[in-house]
């Protein structure tokens, strides 16, 4: 999972995603997720509808995911790639506008399965780490 | 234990995939990844490697977790929109084999994990999983994905 700060959203990969997911966290202190439909507009917005439920999202810090799989004819899927934003949303017309604060993405297809291991392997170390009985020796 | 009818369930054993939401330092962060259903407690699974862990240290840290199911993709089911909040507890006792015991339901839903786990010294790391079970405690439930309708809401 590679984490950027923007400004480098990749807008036209963006833009190749069926839907939208906004996460919020409720006041119970639960995640609450959500689908929506969304658009980019030539100014690069990333406008969203706005779901039924939670009812006020203006103003929310969310984090909005972009999921792809593509489903095997003998099952499993293939084609894996996400692009998750974090960011503040905003009314906008009837829409929520993300302004998007934070990035983190991957596409087996830029970034393929057994490098993305290689690549994150400190994090499997630091959990071994935090497994093991500490030692004063 | 919280009754759902049989749509709900369904989903939850047919879905490939779900958007699973850890809660850090009080934001969300949501990711991808393979749900199993135990019909038998309620309880939903997924595993995850040490190498992709930083949910399980969010988890541990807060379990308050979501799971949802929004795609249909690779399934014949229908398209639903399905939200559990629940509360997650990680395995890690036994990394090497204490997440096989869901190996019958992962290879249901990719039935390859086999050709994989055949050459699992290569991704010694990747197959070292902890289990995290998740009790739903609400669930929220739009049939046929239509989330500008009110839901059925199961568990309040």
């Amino acid at each position: 999972m590679e984490h950027r700060e923007l400004p480098s959203i990749d807008y036209q990969r963006l833009a190749n995603f069926q839907y939208a997911i906004i996460t919020t966290i409720g006041d119970d202190g639960y995640p609450f997720s959500v689908t929506t439909n969304y658009h980019l507009t030539p100014d690069k917005k990333i406008l969203l509808e706005k779901p039924s439920l939670p009812s006020k999202l203006d103003g929310r810090k969310v984090n909005v995911l972009f999921n792809h799989i593509t489903g095997v004819q003998t099952g499993g899927y293939t084609d894996r790639r996400y692009m998750l934003l974090w960011g503040t949303l905003h009314e906008d017309h009837g829409n929520l506008r993300l302004e998007p604060e934070k990035l983190s993405e991957w596409d087996e297809k830029i970034l393929p399965f057994p490098e993305y291991c290689a690549k994150v392997a400190p994090q499997g170390a630091k959990y071994l780490e935090t497994l093991q009985p500490s030692v004063e020796a | 234990m919280i009754r759902l009818p049989s749509w709900v369930q369904d989903t939850f054993n047919s879905y490939l995939v779900c958007e699973f939401t850890t809660v850090k330092d009080g934001k969300p962060v949501t990711l991808p990844l393979l749900p199993f259903y135990q019909p038998d407690t309620g309880k939903l699974v997924v595993t995850s490697s040490i190498l992709f862990s930083k949910k399980i240290e969010h988890m541990k840290k807060n379990p308050k977790v979501s799971m949802l199911f929004s795609n249909p993709e690779g399934t014949k089911s229908g398209k639903h929109v399905i939200l559990v909040q629940g509360t997650a507890s990680a395995d890690d006792v036994d990394l090497d084999h204490g997440w096989e015991k869901y190996l019958p339901l992962w290879r249901k839903k990719e039935p390859y994990i086999d050709a994989y786990l055949a050459d699992r010294e290569k991704f010694g790391w990747f197959w070292k999983r902890i289990a995290v079970q998740v009790e739903p405690k609400k669930i929220t439930a739009w049939k046929n994905g239509d989330t500008s309708k009110p839901p059925e809401v199961f568990g309040a």
